[in-house]
């Protein structure tokens, strides 16, 4: 059961891993908490589902979910957040507060045009699960592991190995001193919110898989869970968040099975969060002058 | 001639006069008050479930010409599963709505609020489907057209054991008054025939994620599991329990009784059994009317939550057939009621609390559909008083 136990809970934290990766690469760069990332997630999942039910064809349905979310995310930033920004002395507060509300409005804007109801991909697998002793693995699950780790490897080379990486880091490390020396950090904006928005959309596909269903309120957990999982993994440092969403993966799982927590499952992330502010404020891999 | 034609022109005007005053009076509508969780995300599919069926009761009714030739005027509200927003709408109810009774379609959370505003303000409320006690507990103006959890809770148990054969027992629930209530009732019931329960997991609402829970479960070699959920993570327990290899019987509650559930766990869901209060085999015409009218008018399959709300618009609109909107003649004439047919089959009394008392359907998915699969009707099991 140990074993059982440890790839659910590999599974649940790589999908976690995922899913705040968008938040982190848009705090990481403009330094602000993106609630609505949680709306891509959700937007994302439709759009996949009506992609996917209309063509039969996933791969496509992953496709047109990350290009078409992605680019509302550059249109968002352009329309919304970078206005808002640009502002002298605008609090921090304030991209936080329309961030709440435009993942409110994506959430109500789904259950008013989708509807209410649960609707399910029904996506075939050529076999139902794996056997291998006592250890089921499904294979909706491998799915999850292939695309995460595809996913963070692009990331990983977008961002170390090319020249919009390179600026991406030099704007998250410093927007003022990378704009003097002529990278150009509205670019690297539109790439965090292409790619966080994709990797957003991405992840809500892979939960409708692996649950068979979506609903209106698929975004509800992942927009307060992926804010504990960024601040854990050091605030806009993309190893840490994927480190942190294992971690919070393996803490629940094994926590909700192996004890009697008088807190539902979902509240861990967050005393783990708390109990790693106390030990090391800047979280796993954040840097001090960050926080 | 003066005097005649005057007099004429008086008997004329008087007589249109109450010619006019009798339409009025015909058409003075019947305002029934109503409220459901629409805009709760979690709670939506079940609200508009609600809010269909009490759409559809009141155009049934006024399509057959109204309550004694008055139309009946719904006002509906969105709760959102907020217990301020239930108070609010309590308020507004009974105090500038001018209704003569209100209908809730809603979860136990929001009904708790609104039923002893209803109470105080002297006006008559009947629970179509919330299961906690202390709904009909506000007062004597409160009715509930559906079980509370202890009935239901304890039939399971019986099921369970007379029919299943059920030894080792492990229980996933909803940790909410839903699930709860019916798990504790549950419990007792094994307990009497000598069950073994192994393992009780509690899971937020908002967790859908079963997989954890089925693999600690496969190792308990448990022969049924109690899944107290509702439809998301029901399907989930289906789903999990036959794709990690579970070789066991999974009973759950009215709350996986929806089509949504046969969508999301399609083949997996094939063998659950249910506690509910709607018997889709049902022959009663009432009940396969319902059914087709509801999906005629929505191109959608009814559920236990619909069926409960347009039952208990139906024992309303009897009452003031019978006498008038009257909050105290309504409130004994539903009292009162006996054998009465509904399309959650015959409620054979109110109980002295105000909660029907009628018999438990157990359904079984079979090749994707709900079907009969036994009634529980032992007055011992199915009357909430033996529970207080």
């Amino acid at each position: 059961m140990f074993i059982q136990q440890l790839i659910n809970a590999l599974m649940i934290g790589s999908l976690y891993a995922l899913t705040a990766m968008g938040a982190t690469l848009i705090y990481g760069i403009l330094g602000i908490l993106d609630i609505a990332n949680a709306g891509a997630y959700l937007i994302g999942a439709y759009l996949g589902y009506y992609v996917y039910t209309a063509t039969g064809n996933i791969v496509l349905a992953f496709l047109a979910a990350i290009v078409l979310v992605g680019a509302g995310g550059v249109v968002l930033q352009r329309t919304i957040y970078s206005p808002i920004l640009a502002k002298p002395r605008t609090l921090s507060i304030i991209p936080l507060v329309a961030a709440v509300g435009l993942f409110t409005m994506c959430s109500d804007a789904v259950r008013l045009i989708c509807g209410p109801g649960t609707k399910a991909y029904n996506l075939k697998f050529p076999v139902d699960a794996f056997h291998i002793g006592n250890v089921t693995i499904l294979p909706a699950w491998i799915l999850i592991f292939a695309l995460t780790a595809a996913l963070l490897l692009i990331l990983w080379f977008i961002l170390n190995k090319t020249k919009l990486g390179l600026a991406w880091r030099a704007s998250a490390e410093d927007p003022e001193i990378s704009g003097v020396c002529g990278v150009n950090t509205h670019v690297s904006m539109a790439l965090s919110y292409i790619l966080g928005y994709g990797f957003a959309a991405a992840a809500g596909i892979m939960t409708g898989i692996l649950y068979n269903s979506i609903t209106p309120a698929l975004g509800d957990v992942p927009s307060y869970k992926m804010l504990a999982i960024i601040v854990l993994g050091g605030l806009g440092n993309p190893l840490g968040t994927v480190v942190a969403g294992l971690l919070i993966g393996i803490a629940e799982v094994f926590l909700s099975v192996y004890t009697t927590l008088p807190i539902p499952k979902d509240a861990i992330a967050f005393v783990v969060l708390i109990i790693m502010l106390l030990i090391k404020p800047s979280g796993l891999f954040g840097q001090k002058n960050k926080v | 001639m003066k005097r005649r034609v005057m007099a004429l022109l008086l008997a004329g005007t008087m007589v249109f006069g109450l010619g006019v005053s009798a339409m009025a009076e015909e058409a003075e509508p019947i305002r029934i008050g109503f409220f459901c969780p629409e805009s709760a995300p979690s709670a939506a599919a079940d609200g508009q479930s609600s809010r269909q069926s009490a759409e559809l009761a009141v155009k049934m009714i006024n399509d057959a010409g109204g309550i004694n030739g008055a139309q009946v005027e719904l006002v509906a509200y969105d709760d959102g599963l907020d217990t301020k927003e239930a108070a609010n709408i309590g308020e507004k109810l009974t105090t500038a709505d001018d209704v003569v009774a209100v209908v809730s379609g809603s979860y136990s959370g929001p009904t708790k609020v609104v039923a002893p505003i209803c109470q105080d303000s002297d006006m008559l409320m009947v629970s179509a489907y919330a299961v906690h006690p202390d709904v009909v507990n506000a007062g004597d103006l409160i009715f509930s057209q559906s079980f509370p959890g202890s009935v239901q809770g304890t039939a399971a148990g019986e099921f369970a054991a007379n029919t299943l054969g059920a030894k080792k027992v492990a229980i996933v629930a909803v940790d909410l008054d839903f699930g709860t209530e019916q798990a504790t009732y549950f419990k007792a019931q094994a307990y009497k025939y000598g069950m073994e329960i192994v393992s009780e997991d509690y899971i937020a609402i908002s967790d859908n994620d079963m997989t954890s829970v089925i693999t600690k479960i496969k190792d308990e070699d448990v022969d049924l599991i109690y899944s107290v959920n509702y439809y998301e993570q029901a399907s989930e327990v289906c789903r999990q329990a036959a794709l990690q290899g579970l070789d066991c019987a999974i009973l759950g509650t009215e709350g996986a009784d929806s089509w949504q559930l046969l969508e999301t766990a399609g083949e997996y869901a094939n063998g659950l059994y249910i506690t509910t209060n709607m018997n889709r085999d049902d022959e009663n015409a009432n009940t396969q009317a319902y059914i087709d009218n509801y999906r005629a008018e929505y191109n959608m399959e009814p559920d236990m939550v619909g069926a409960s709300v347009y039952d208990a618009f139906q024992v309303l609109f009897t009452a003031i057939e019978n006498v008038g909107t009257d909050t105290q003649a309504m409130k004994d004439y539903i009292a009162g009621m006996k054998d009465y047919d509904t399309v959650t089959g015959k409620l054979l009394y109110y109980n002295a609390s105000g909660s029907a008392v009628k018999p438990v359907q157990v359904q079984q998915v079979v090749d994707g559909e709900y079907h009969f699969a036994a009634t529980i009707d032992d007055e011992a099991i199915i009357d909430p008083a033996n529970f207080e």
